[in-house]
Parts: structure tokens; C-alpha cells; sequence
């Protein structure tokens, strides 16, 4: 099967989810990856690669078997789609999404059990045939609650995947593990094991006694060659040949086996061969060349290294007459594409020659055979007749699926036609006559991307292949799994091209257009149609009207031609400043908020607070070598003369008092919250007050209030309005108290209007602590040691971040920056802080 | 001896007939310069020009050759990116004498200004007086001679090289030290003077960079980078983000670095939709063929425009922050769409050069990879003066991505941390500017049309200053815009948005009267051909896209590009991981993403029943949100949102 476009409409536009089905498709965060919509099943497997990487292995257990019933059994045969599409094919090699899957069915695909379904329907499905089409169709009814009767011909459930692949790639007993999870969840399957159509029981018997049929019974035949000698004895066919091998029998063969063709099943073939007693050589014919070999590259590989000759551009015409039994053969050369495109192989005249071989193995394609079908009417010629559209055949009670009606494909493929069928068989019996069309469901577990640092080198990690092993007719298996470690470095590659990431302006939806837009032919109009109305449904609103105002919303103008900027290695610029009461501050912050913390914590504080020269807010000193704004709530607190200044707080609201202090020439400050300005401001500067506190977090005499939600910046609009407005706007110092993050927010608050800014959970976070409750919970995970250098690294980051922003706005002072060096780009934040909105130079009027 | 008489010949014509004169292998004599500014620019012929008396700025500059002798002094920018050849000055010369040189010998016999040497990679300068402040000023390489005192701050933030001073070293700069002087050093220099006839007997002192501010101490932690938030969703103030971007400065002390343009919500050219209703556009394969998209840019000054089938550039990238092969994809797309590339801060390659059919060639602060012949084989030149990403920053390269090839193009040493200025040596106001733009003009007989790259800002302001420097057109970039590595802080909050961008840059051309005379290029967050529609009735002449063409290359947005491990092999120069690119794979995706382009482009146009892009206006389009609105003063009218989005 030739690799599916991942690229195409279906990705443009993968339309309405069926009922029933509602996936994740139309969720804005998300888009299917290649990975996905190449599996014909729509496996998440971005989505339990990162819970492997995350260790969660029940969760990737979940993620796999949604919809995959042979979850066991495909993470080790599945001729995996996925792969091929993953994009991370084109750098380094594809993530090793089967295998790894492998990896989390080896830990729990023996034990997991998934919650019985109970049957709530009293309609009952008839499936004949218990391959992974029927199979699969049997789980999604009965999970929808229906009864299923699965009539299985053999005396084992699997079909193909039971009879068709040799152990040393399917372990026996692995097939169980599927099916025995599979009968666990849905009791309402009833399998009927040695119960053939037409030879135990006829279709009418069948749709007498159930409610719909569903044909899935498989290309169970091998097709012959048409050649002269082709019914010696010594030609069998490949599909025989394996399920002989597979019921246990290990023939002996002839020195040298012959095999003709180029799928999977002539690998499979191939390789049984040169594992049994008696086989030395195994020599492959195909009638085209290397690129054109069906096979999947893994078992083409496979079978090269473990000693098989292909042999190339090679036909059988008849079986060899001379001394030796063998095909006689000529070779061949790729001609016109045929029907299907691919270039018809021509006899080279002349070319006849033969290959000895004492048994020739015919593996060129496989047939469904039915006479109790056949006799209905129901086959056309090798296969069921049935529409792929509804998967229904001519009779309306009765549907087909699989190989038996869509020709010989994969195990994946067999299931997305048992879960199409299971669809339209469910819309049948609920009476839609016309259900909306089927179409995978793309689903997602939102998991976090994998945040592993080596994720873009880690190369994939092949696992080893055995080959034949010590003891080939044991049919050991060829290939590993990993074990937790390379599992998680495996999983760790996956580029997660279903997920957001930092991006806002490259949404996942956004990129993943300009890579369907790349892969479009200029002409195909169609396509570029479908695209143009993709992209014309555009975006919501990012803000909204509920939109709040805040710090992030305001941008600085950074110097260019009209004024030139300051060269970071040529001029200095200054962040420092003065504050009342003989306060240096190396750097526009004041540490706030650890008055209740332990003193380990406590130590680290100061420790910080010294290395980066600022100044400590609080009821409590650090360290006695720090400077001090001793808070005191009015009425309780007792001033202190180490203190460089006093700082009133009224946790209660604003009410006219007597500030105190400790010693005459101690400064004087209030803390002040919004509602108060117009009140506290005249009073504090009639009383001559040193300093405001500007509370945009509520009070900075209680623990951590910032942690409550966002900053009111309109506080420090309003508060340098009324000052101006008295014409008394450097009678005091202001300092900022409300949810500053960075040095970024500190510049901007300065530009405001500030002199300074307290950092209060920004610091509890550099310090280490962890938010409870509505405060910072410190443990001993780390020294006050680290604890100081972590923080006063912090609080440099910090003076970096405030003088980047003065240096690019051209000022080689960060206390020189003002209003008119910001602009807002939302109307909430324009308003709020009182500065025009980007592109503009008028302040928005109030919201109506 | 050919003569020419400034007093009688003006620089343009005098400048011309160097250029033939020098090509016939003739020595030349320029009489009566009157200090004025140019004189020899563009020369690449080894013969020798005497100027009898002074000369003004620029004198030999972007020349590759030529032997000068000047009699009296010279102004600024002395032999400013002279590759080989000589001048001697046998008076004073002004400041940044030597500046950005790459092997000649430059002597002057006087005093010099400042920053002599100012971003020098090669060669000698020589000054037998005192030299004023910051001599070597961020120089990569060759050495500057002081015999007289060294001035305050010598060797301020050098990379490479050497100063030798004979005097006083008045003070030194950041970063610099004074090391021991090999008697193999002094000899070689003694030798080098009396060529000139520079006799010395003092004793020389060395000086060299101290490696003390060359790479940051703590690396900053790899992590793959946590996915935006909806600024409209509710998720907390302290969200995991914010408290990751804390967590990572308690670890390293300064702010942080990433690759991309802003990554945040910002109103956007997205919050437009056009009042047509372009839902039922039919799949017209020929609809390209119906619209005149030709767009001629550049030829306000009489240069050779580019001439573009349609207008939709490739934004300035640079080998260096990307592969070699990237770059090679991108100029081979930008061929195959019959549009133009442009180099970014690194050079030109020939690689490059041969892959595209038309590229503009930037020259940046470092003046990295400048020099007269690349000028001479582009098709346009470009002086950045910032971009969107991070304006008011120089370019920065680590030295993993110092490359011994990108440090041969570039001109420095292989295998340093590389920083460019914040600002250009020669152009501290728009004054500077106009001198500048016309040294290009000068060097390249006025052929080649000269842009400026501006990342937005007081758009207002600096817009009106690029029209009335003369410069051909705008590339006007807005915070979107993306880099290969800048501070983080810098990406998301200095600069305004695409949007306003433009707006404003109309706004102030209509101001002046100059609508329609300055043809505006608008890049940040382009994305697709309806954007390129809504950014042309805008007002814009053209646009460019960066990150999209990149995406369509490959990319996979992970934000990472600083680091130069990029798991695509696009913003690396680890030759294993380069491998990983497939350069004509890429370059036939990019080239489809831009006919993809193409195709909604016209198809836009074609709705509105326009037969060229040109037809696009303002009234065209409205305000989905109310931030948009407030920015264009387009009418508000979110409901098209749900009429866009019906269309299946």
C-alpha cells in the first residue's frame, strides 16, 4: 500500500465528527499530527509517547488500546503508518512509536483489564469471521451494547494475525493477551470457534437468528501461479504454507526453497523457511525492482540479514525441467505503468534461465472464497461485494469488511474497516438510513510536552534484531523492547506537532496550515480553496470583553532613527536609587512578605537582599544589617529606631491618625490602597509623610496577598494624578506593592510613575517556595544558603531586565523612563494605567 | 597622472571617473577637495590617488585596493571597510578613522577622534598622534598603532585583536588588558612604521581583551518551552509559566533568551476581516493569471528596482542564526517564486548568492560580512537599524555557531562569542544617515536601490526621518517579527504591534504629504496571502515573511533556535544536524507555501473585482475587535467573524 497523503483535504478540513464519535478536531489547541492521521485508526500516539516519557504507563495504556483492540499484537507486527509520516522522519528518524508501544503492552498488556461493557440492547450481531476487521467490529458493538455472535471457522480467534505470522515476530500468546482483554470488557461477545459459513451454517440461518451480519472473512486463500507445473506438489502456496507452520508443524525443508513474490506475506514465507530443519538457502523472486517491492522495509531488511538473496526483475514462466526441480525463469524489465501506475514488468526475450529449488513457495496475492456467499450471489469474484461507503453489501441486513471484502491489506487497515463497519451497522439498527459519513475521530489526552532537555539530539534508538537466534526452529523472537530509560529518551524525540507551544502568534493550527500550504500543488485549486476558507475563519478575540488590565499589556517604544538607543558596551545604565530615611537601593526593589517565614528562610532573605543592595518591607527584619521599612499597623505595631523608616499600614481601610516613630529623624511612610487615594494622599502629604506604599494587592501587612490574583494598576494612575493635581508631585517617594514579576514590570512601574517597586511572591517563588493554601510553604529541600544566592541572582535578573528596557527606550537611567515611553495594546490596560493604545496617541476614552 | 578638479567636477561625476580611471590601471590626483564627503568611495583598483588637501567623511571608504595619500586631514569614517590598499593622512583625522576595516593600512600622521577602529576585523591603524577616546572600540581583530596617548577607555569590549600604544594609556576600557609585547611584536611593528616613515624610539605597551565579559556565566537551562496561554483565559496571575520564567532567573541572573518574535496575544493584522465576502471564492486554478501582482521596488532615487512577481519578500534572516542549507532553501523558493531574498546581519554567500535571483544585502552595526564586492553583486542594500524582535539590541552569535566558514564571510575570528553595537558606528542622528546612504549610493554609482530596515516604534517619528533620508523603501517591522535568539523580555515588550505599525508609518507620510512616495515593506506575523491582502490595503507597498517561510521549510516552532541544536538542521551550523535538512525538498515546500500565497492573494483581489493588488484600500476592510479598531480607526464589526467562518 503506498504511503496516505497526511497533507491533503482531510487535514484542511477533516469535517463534522459522526455521531457518536465527537473528537477533538475542532478544539483550537489541537490538530491531528501526521503521526495520527496516517494510523488508519487515528492512534494518539503524541499523546502516549509523552506519557512514557512522563512515566505514566497506565495512561499510555489508555491512549493506545482507544481504539486499538490489538494494542499487544501491533506494537510488535503493525506495519506502522505512523512512522513513515512522523515528521521527524526527515531529520534524525522517525520516533520508534511502534516499538514503544510494544514497550507499554510488555508491562501491562497481560494484567491490564479494561472495565466490563454490560450489553444493553436486545438487537444481536452475527460476525463471520474473527480476524481483526471482525474482531474489531465485534468490541465497538458490543461496547455499544449490542449482542455479538463471532463464527470463527478454526479453532482459534485471530484470523490472520493467529494463522498468518510466524512467532519469531508474534510470540504465541500474545495474540491472547488482545483477545482475553478484549472478552473481559465486552461479555456480550460470544465467540462460536469450528463454525464455518456454509459448511456449519448458512447465511439465511445467520440472518434468521440475528438482527445484522457482518461478513469479515478474510483473503484466507492464496492465489496460485498460472504457469506450467505450477500444481506440482513441490509449489504450495504461502499462506498455507504459514498457517501450517503456525497450527505447529515444522516441515523439513529441500537445501534450497524458492519463494515468488514481494509482499508480506513472501517475507513472512521466506523466513519461516530458512528457519526449519533442512534449509540452507532461500531465494526471493520478484518481478520488479528494489524501489518497487511491496514489502515493508523492516521485514524486507530483516529477511536480507538474516542471509535471504532477493532476487530482482525476475518472472517464473514454468517449472525447470532439467535435472534438478526449480521455476524456470526469465527476467524482466519495468515497462508503461499499468492501470494502477506502477510500471508493468516485461519479459526480456531471450532471458530464459533456472533457478534449482526443492520447494517453491507461491506468495502472490491472496483471495476470499465463499461458496455459501458465492451461491448468494454475494461475491464478485475474489472478494465480497460490498461499498466502502457503508460498508454494506447488496443484501441490507447484511455488511462485509476486511480483506475477505476490500482486498489483502494490514492489520490496522482490517481494523478501521471493523470500526467503520461497527458504525454503519449501529446506524442500521438505531434506523438512520442515511448516517453521516465515517471518518476517524482524532481525539488528544492534552498531555504536557515532554520537557527533556535532549530531546532535539537524542538519535533513535534502534532496538536489536536477533535474527535467526541460536536455535531457529524454536522461532525466537527477533527483536526487543526497551526498558524504562531508552524508553523515556525514545519517547522524549517526539516533536508533538498535535500540541500548542509557546507561541501564541503560531498557533498549532496556524503552522500546520503553512505546512498543508507548502505541500500543495500550486494548482490544485481545490485544495487551495479549502485552505483559503481555513484561513479566513481567523481567530477569536484574544482579549475579550471581560479582559482585565495588566502589567504584560503595556509595550515600551524603543529608540531607532528618531532618537538613538544606549549601547550596552559603550554607556552604563543606572537602576539605582534613593529612597527617604537614607535608603540605597542598588536596584528599583524592595523584598517584601517573609515576616511569618522560618529563619532559615528568614537567613536566605537577607542573605539576598544584602548581595543585591536593596531593602526589606515588613514587620520583621530579615538580618540586622539590612535597611528596614518597618511596617506597623496603626494602633498595634510599636515602631523600631533600627527601622529606616515607618511604614503605616491600616488593614481596615484608610482613617486619619498620629504616625509614630522611634527616634525624631526616623521617615515616615503609608501604605495606601486604591479606594483611600483620594483621602490618604492629602493627608499624607499634609502630615509629611516621606513615602506612599501603593497597595495594588491589598495589604502589605498580611501574608502574601498578591497570591490572590491580579494587580489594580489603576493605583498608581490615580495616585500620581492626585499628586499632580496638587501640584505636589515629588513631596513623596512612591512605591509600588501589587504582582511584579520581572524587572520588566518593574521599569514599567516605573515609567508610571514609581520609585520603586516591592517584589513580594516573585521572591517567595525564587526562593524555593511552594504556594499553599494562599501562601508560601518553605521546605528544607534547599541551604539559606542557596536560598540567598538564588534570590539575589533573582533580584540581578531583575535589575538586567529593567535596564535592557531603559537602555532600548534610548535613557541611560531607568528612573528617567516616563508614561510617553509606553503604549498599551489592549483598550483595558490603556485605560487602566491612563497611555494611548499602540499606533496611536490618544488615551481610549472609558469603556461605554 | 589623471587630474580631477572638485572645483569643477562634482564628487558623483568625479567618484564615476575614478572608477574608469582606476580600471585602466591610471594613478589619479584630486585637486581641490574642499573636504568633501565620499571622495573614493567604491574603488577596487589598485592604483594611487592623491588628494591634494582635505578630505571630508568617508574618504576611501568600501574600497578594496587603491593606494591614498592625503595631504591635509579627513573627516569621520576614515576608510571605513577598506578591505586592502593604504591611505595615509598626513594631517588629523576625525572620528572613527579605520572604522570596520578588513586588511588595509590606514596612517595617520596626526591625531585621530574616537573609536578609531571602532569594529575593525583586519589590518592596521596607525596614528603617530593621540588617539581620543575609545580606540578599538569593540574591534574584532588586526591592530591599531597608537604612538602618542592611548585616550580614555582603549579597547573598550574588543573581541580580538591588537593595541599597541606608545604613549600614555589614559585609561583602559571594559574588558581590555595590557599584556607582555613579544620582542618578535616589536619588530615587526617597528618594521610596519618605518614603511610608513614612522619613526619611534619609546617603548610600546600591549594591549589585548581580557575575556572577562565574553560568555555568560551560568548557561541557562534547555527546556522545551511551556505553550502559551490565551491571554483571555483565566490562568492565574502566578501561572506555570511566569513561575518557570522566575525559577529560571533564581538559576542564572539575568534575563532569558529564546529564539521567535513575541510569543503573547497582541491585536493583530488577524483582528481585520474584509467587508467582501470571500467564503465562496471559486477554485480558479488561472485566478494568479488574472490579477497584476508585478511590483517594481526601489526605484524613488533612479536605482534599478527589484522587480518582484508579486509583493511578498523574504524577511531579512541571516546564515548564522540559520544553516547554510536553510538559507540556500529560502533564496532557491524566493527564485522559483520569482520574488527576492535577503541576507540578514550575515553575509552573502555564494551559495546564496547564486541560488536567488534577486536578494538584498543588509548591512548591520558590525558591519559582519560588508564589504564593496558583495554590494556590488546584490540587488538591493539594506541598513538595518532594528528589527521588530529586539529593537534597540545588536545581534548576537555564540560562538557555537561561529563557524570557521561564518567567520570567514563575516570577517572575525573562528569560534568567538560575536556582538555587534547596539547602533551603527556612523550614524548617531538622521544627519549621519544621509551621509551614509549616500556612501552606498556613491559606491555603487547609484544603481542599486537603498532600504531601511526599522523595527516599530515611534514609527511616527522615524518614518517621516527614512523618507526625508532618501531612502527607496521601508522594511517596517512590527513586534511579531521573529530572531534567531534575543531576550526574551525584549520579544515581548519593546516594540509595538504589526498593526500599529503601519498605521502609524501611513498616518505620518500623510502628514508630510508623502503618501504613496515612500513604498513601505511591512513584515511581523504574515502569515498567509489574505494577511498580505489586509497588509496592502493598509497601506503597505509589500510585505515579507520570516517565521511562515521558515515553518514551510520545516521548522516546528519550538523556540529554540538559540541554542543551535535545532532538531531540523534550519537555526544550526552542527554539520550533523545540517544534514538533517533536505535543501531541495525544502526549497520546493517554501516555493509552494509562496504560491500558496500567491493564490489567495489574488483571489482577494480577484473578489473584489480588482485586476491589480494595488486596487486594495483601507475601506476594504473592518475591525473585528475593538482593539483593532482603536488602532486603524477601521469600523468595528465582529460580526463578519462568524460570516468568515461559515464557509465549508
Amino acid at each position: 500500500m503506498s504511503q496516505p497523503n497526511v497533507y491533503d483535504a482531510r487535514r484542511i478540513d477533516p469535517g463534522q465528527a459522526p455521531e457518536g464519535y465527537a473528537d477533538d478536531v475542532n478544539d483550537r489547541h489541537f490538530v491531528p499530527a501526521p503521526c495520527q492521521v496516517a494510523c488508519p485508526i487515528g492512534t494518539d500516539a503524541p499523546s502516549y509517547l509523552a506519557y512514557i516519557w512522563e512515566g505514566k504507563i497506565e495512561e499510555a495504556f489508555e491512549a493506545i488500546t482507544a481504539t486499538n483492540p490489538f494494542s499487544s499484537i501491533c506494537g510488535r507486527v503493525c506495519d506502522a503508518p505512523c512512522e513513515p509520516a512522523c515528521r521527524r522522519t526527515d531529520s534524525d528518524g522517525p520516533v520508534a512509536i511502534r516499538n514503544l508501544k510494544r514497550y507499554v503492552m510488555d508491562k501491562l498488556g497481560k494484567t491490564h483489564r479494561l472495565n466490563p461493557v454490560a450489553v444493553t440492547r436486545r438487537e444481536t450481531i452475527a460476525i463471520v469471521g474473527s480476524g481483526p476487521a471482525g474482531l474489531t467490529a465485534a468490541q465497538g458493538l458490543a461496547e455499544a451494547g449490542f449482542v455479538v455472535h463471532v463464527y470463527e471457522m478454526t479453532d482459534k480467534l485471530g484470523g490472520m494475525m493467529t494463522w498468518g505470522i510466524p512467532a519469531f515476530r508474534l510470540p504465541v500468546g500474545i495474540i491472547d493477551e488482545d483477545v482475553d482483554r478484549m472478552l473481559h470488557r465486552c461479555p456480550g461477545i460470544t465467540p462460536h470457534l469450528g463454525c464455518a459459513l456454509g459448511r456449519d451454517i448458512s447465511l439465511d440461518e445467520l440472518k434468521a437468528r440475528h438482527d445484522a451480519v457482518l461478513l469479515t472473512i478474510g483473503a484466507w486463500w492464496g492465489k496460485g501461479m498460472d504457469i506450467p507445473g505450477g500444481d506440482d506438489p513441490r509449489v504450495v502456496d504461502g499462506v498455507g504454507f504459514l498457517r501450517r507452520v503456525n497450527a505447529g508443524e515444522r516441515p523439513i525443508m529441500p537445501e534450497t526453497v524458492l519463494v515468488v513474490g514481494g509482499g508480506d506475506v513472501a517475507m513472512d514465507a521466506c523466513r519461516v523457511a530458512m528457519r526449519l530443519p533442512g534449509c540452507r538457502n532461500v531465494k526471493v523472486l520478484y518481478r520488479r525492482g528494489p524501489s518497487e517491492i511491496p514489502a515493508r522495509k523492516d521485514e524486507l531488511y530483516g529477511a536480507i540479514k538474516e542471509g535471504i538473496e532477493i532476487i530482482y526483475n525476475i518472472q517464473p514462466v514454468g517449472v525447470a525441467t532439467g535435472n534438478d526441480f526449480g521455476l524456470r525463469c526469465v527476467t524482466t524489465r519495468l515497462g508503461e505503468p499499468d492501470a494502477d501506475g506502477r510500471r508493468r514488468p516485461e519479459n526480456v526475450a531471450g532471458s530464459e534461465h533456472d533457478v534449482p529449488g526443492g520447494l517453491v513457495i507461491v506468495s502472490v496475492g491472496q483471495k476470499a472464497e465463499c461458496e455459501g456467499l458465492a451461491r448468494h450471489g454475494m461475491m464478485a469474484g475474489e472478494r465480497v461485494k460490498a461499498d466502502f461507503d457503508g460498508m454494506r453489501t447488496a443484501d441490507p441486513k447484511v455488511f462485509a469488511a476486511g480483506d475477505g471484502a476490500f482486498g489483502g491489506s494490514t492489520i490496522v487497515m482490517a481494523m478501521s474497516h471493523g470500526h467503520r463497519a461497527a458504525y454503519y451497522m449501529k446506524a442500521f439498527l438505531d434506523g438512520k438510513a442515511n448516517p453521516l459519513p465515517y471518518r476517524t475521530p482524532f481525539h488528544t489526552r492534552y498531555v504536557p510536552i515532554a520537557q527533556d532537555p535532549d530531546w532535539e539530539t537524542n538519535p533513535r534508538h534502534d532496538q536489536a534484531f536477533h535474527g535467526l537466534g541460536h536455535n531457529p526452529v524454536a522461532f525466537p523472537e527477533i527483536e526487543s523492547t526497551y526498558d524504562a530509560a531508552s524508553a523515556k529518551a525514545e519517547a522524549a524525540r517526539c516533536y508533538r506537532c498535535d500540541a500548542e507551544t509557546g507561541t501564541a502568534d503560531y498557533t498549532v493550527r496556524t503552522r500546520e496550515d503553512i505546512f498543508v500550504m507548502a505541500r500543495t500543488e500550486p494548482r490544485d485549486a481545490r485544495t487551495q480553496r479549502s485552505m483559503m476558507r481555513k484561513r479566513l475563519r481567523g481567530r477569536d478575540d484574544p482579549f475579550g470583553p471581560n479582559y482585565l488590565a495588566t502589567l504584560e499589556d503595556l509595550v515600551f517604544l524603543p529608540a531607532n532613527l528618531s532618537r538613538l538607543v544606549i549601547d550596552p558596551y559603550r554607556d552604563a545604565c543606572n537602576v539605582g536609587c534613593d529612597l527617604p530615611g537614607g535608603v540605597h537601593l542598588n536596584l528599583p526593589a524592595v523584598v517584601t512578605g517573609f515576616d511569618d517565614a522560618p529563619d532559615e528562610v528568614l537567613e536566605g532573605v537577607g542573605g539576598a537582599i544584602k548581595a543585591a543592595g536593596v531593602a526589606y518591607l515588613g514587620r520583621r527584619r530579615p538580618a540586622a544589617d539590612v535597611p528596614w521599612l518597618q511596617v506597623v499597623v496603626v494602633g498595634q505595631g510599636v515602631p523600631d529606631a533600627a527601622a529606616a523608616m515607618v511604614v503605616h499600614a491600616q488593614p481596615d481601610g484608610f482613617r486619619p491618625f498620629e504616625p509614630r516613630r522611634a527616634r525624631p529623624d526616623q521617615a515616615i511612610g503609608l501604605a495606601v490602597s486604591g479606594e483611600d487615594l483620594e483621602a490618604a494622599i492629602p493627608f499624607a502629604l499634609d502630615r509629611k509623610f516621606d513615602l506612599l506604599v501603593l497597595q495594588a494587592s491589598g495589604d502589605v501587612s498580611r501574608s502574601w496577598p498578591e497570591l490572590a490574583g491580579m494587580p489594580d494598576l489603576s493605583v498608581i494612575r490615580d495616585a500620581v494624578a492626585i499628586m499632580r493635581r496638587m501640584n505636589r508631585e515629588e513631596d513623596a517617594a512612591l512605591l509600588f506593592f501589587g504582582g511584579a514579576r520581572s524587572g520588566t514590570d518593574i521599569a514599567k512601574l516605573i515609567a508610571l510613575g514609581a520609585n520603586a517597586v516591592v517584589v513580594g511572591a516573585a521572591m517567595g517563588f525564587a526562593l524555593g517556595g511552594h504556594t499553599e493554601k494562599a501562601g508560601f510553604k518553605f521546605y528544607g529541600d534547599i541551604t539559606s544558603a542557596e536560598r540567598a544566592e538564588r534570590g539575589a541572582l533573582f533580584l540581578k535578573a531583575l535589575s538586567s531586565e529593567a535596564s535592557i528596557m531603559a537602555r532600548c527606550t534610548g535613557k541611560t537611567d531607568v528612573h528617567n523612563l516616563e508614561p510617553e515611553d509606553l503604549r498599551a495594546i489592549t483598550l483595558a490596560t490603556a485605560r487602566a494605567v491612563g497611555v494611548p493604545i499602540a499606533g496611536t496617541h490618544t488615551i481610549p476614552a472609558a469603556a461605554e | 597622472m589623471a587630474s580631477i578638479d572638485l572645483a569643477v567636477v562634482p564628487v558623483r561625476a568625479a567618484n564615476e571617473r575614478l572608477r574608469q580611471l582606476g580600471a585602466a590601471g591610471e594613478d589619479i590626483e584630486i585637486l581641490n577637495p574642499d573636504a568633501r564627503h565620499h571622495i573614493g568611495v567604491g574603488l577596487v583598483h589598485p592604483v594611487t590617488v592623491h588628494i591634494r588637501g582635505s578630505a571630508g567623511y568617508f574618504c576611501a571608504g568600501l574600497t578594496d585596493g587603491p593606494r591614498f595619500v592625503v595631504d591635509n586631514n579627513v573627516g569621520w569614517g576614515l576608510a571605513d571597510n577598506m578591505l586592502k590598499g593604504s591611505i595615509v593622512v598626513n594631517g588629523n583625522a576625525s572620528a572613527i578613522a579605520g572604522v570596520a576595516i578588513r586588511g588595509a593600512e590606514v596612517i595617520v600622521k596626526g591625531n585621530m577622534g574616537s573609536r578609531a577602529g571602532q569594529v575593525m576585523k583586519a589590518g592596521t591603524l596607525a596614528c603617530a598622534g593621540n588617539a581620543n577616546f575609545m580606540a578599538g572600540y569593540m574591534m574584532y581583530g588586526g591592530r591599531i598603532v597608537i604612538l602618542g596617548d592611548s585616550g580614555d577607555k582603549v579597547g573598550q569590549d574588543m573581541t580580538g585583536g591588537t593595541i599597541y600604544v606608545g604613549g600614555r594609556i589614559v585609561a583602559l576600557g571594559t574588558d581590555a588588558k595590557v599584556t607582555d609585547l613579544s620582542s618578535a611584536d616589536d619588530d615587526e611593528l617597528r618594521a610596519f612604521l618605518d614603511r610608513y616613515e614612522l619613526p619611534f624610539r619609546g617603548t610600546f605597551q600591549k594591549i589585548v581583551n581580557a575575556g572577562k565579559n565574553l560568555r555568560y556565566g551560568k548557561t541557562e537551562p534547555r527546556v522545551r518551552v511551556i505553550p502559551y496561554f490565551e491571554a483571555s483565559e483565566a490562568n492565574g496571575y502566578w501561572n506555570t509559566k511566569v513561575r518557570e520564567d522566575i525559577e529560571v532567573k533564581a538559576q542564572i541572573g539575568r534575563y532569558r533568551i529564546r529564539g521567535y518574535g513575541a510569543a503573547r496575544p497582541l491585536p493583530h493584522i488577524s483582528d481585520l476581516a474584509f467587508r467582501t465576502d470571500l467564503t465562496a471564492i471559486p477554485a480558479d486554478p488561472s485566478v494568479v493569471d488574472k490579477v497584476r501582482m508585478r511590483t517594481l521596488l526601489g526605484g524613488r532615487s533612479g536605482a534599478k528596482p527589484l522587480d518582484l512577481s508579486m509583493p511578498v519578500m523574504i524577511a531579512p534572516m541571516s546564515y548564522g542564526a540559520l544553516s547554510k542549507s536553510a538559507k540556500v532553501a529560502l533564496a532557491h523558493a524566493s527564485r522559483l517564486s520569482d520574488t527576492s531574498e535577503n541576507t540578514g546581519e550575515g553575509g552573502l554567500s555564494n551559495e546564496q548568492r547564486e541560488a536567488a535571483k534577486q536578494i538584498i544585502y543588509q548591512c548591520l552595526s558590525g558591519r559582519l560580512g560588508w564589504n564593496i564586492h558583495d554590494m556590488h553583486r546584490a540587488n538591493g542594500l539594506e541598513i538595518y537599524i532594528s528589527q521588530g524582535a529586539k529593537p534597540g539590541l545588536g545581534g548576537q552569535l555564540m560562538a557555537k555557531k561561529v563557524t570557521k566558514e561564518i567567520a570567514r564571510i563575516r570577517g572575525i575570528p573562528e569560534g568567538i562569542d560575536l556582538r555587534s553595537p547596539s547602533r551603527h558606528p556612523d550614524v548617531l542622528g538622521a544627519d549621519d544617515l544621509v551621509i551614509k546612504v549616500e556612501e552606498f549610493r556613491e559606491a555603487t554609482g547609484y544603481r542599486i536601490p537603498v532600504s531601511v530596515k526599522l523595527g516599530a516604534g515611534r514609527v511616527r517619528d522615524d518614518i517621516k526621518i527614512a523618507y526625508k533620508d532618501g531612502f527607496d523603501f521601508v522594511e517596517l517591522d512590527g513586534l511579531q517579527g521573529s530572531t534567531g535568539a534575543a531576550g526574551n523580555e525584549v520579544l515581548e515588550f519593546v516594540g509595538i504591534p504589526t498593526l500599529s505599525a503601519i498605521q502609524e508609518a501611513i498616518d505620518a507620510l500623510s502628514e508630510i504629504g508623502a503618501a504613496d512616495k515612500l513604498p513601505i515593506v511591512l513584515m511581523g506575523g504574515v502569515k498567509d496571502g489574505i494577511d498580505a491582502a489586509k497588509v496592502l490595503a493598509l497601506g503597505a507597498t509589500a510585505t515579507a515573511v520570516g517565521t511562515s517561510a521558515i515553518i514551510a521549510g520545516g521548522c516546528i516552532a519550538c523556540l529554540q533556535c538559540h541554542v543551535g541544536n535545532c532538531v531540523t538542521g534550519i537555526a544550526t551550523q552542527d554539520p550533523v544536524h545540517e544534514r538533517r535538512y533536505n535543501v531541495p525538498v525544502e526549497a520546493q515546500n517554501i516555493h509552494r507555501y509562496l504560491e500558496a500565497v500567491r493564490w489567495q492573494l489574488a483571489s482577494v483581489a480577484h473578489a473584489h473585482g480588482y485586476a491589480d493588488v494595488r486596487q486594495f484600500k483601507r475601506e476594504d476592510l473592518v475591525a473585528l475587535t475593538p482593539e483593532a479598531a482603536a488602532i486603524t480607526r477601521l469600523p468595528y464589526d465582529p460580526s463578519l467573524r462568524e460570516r468568515d467562518r461559515g464557509g465549508r
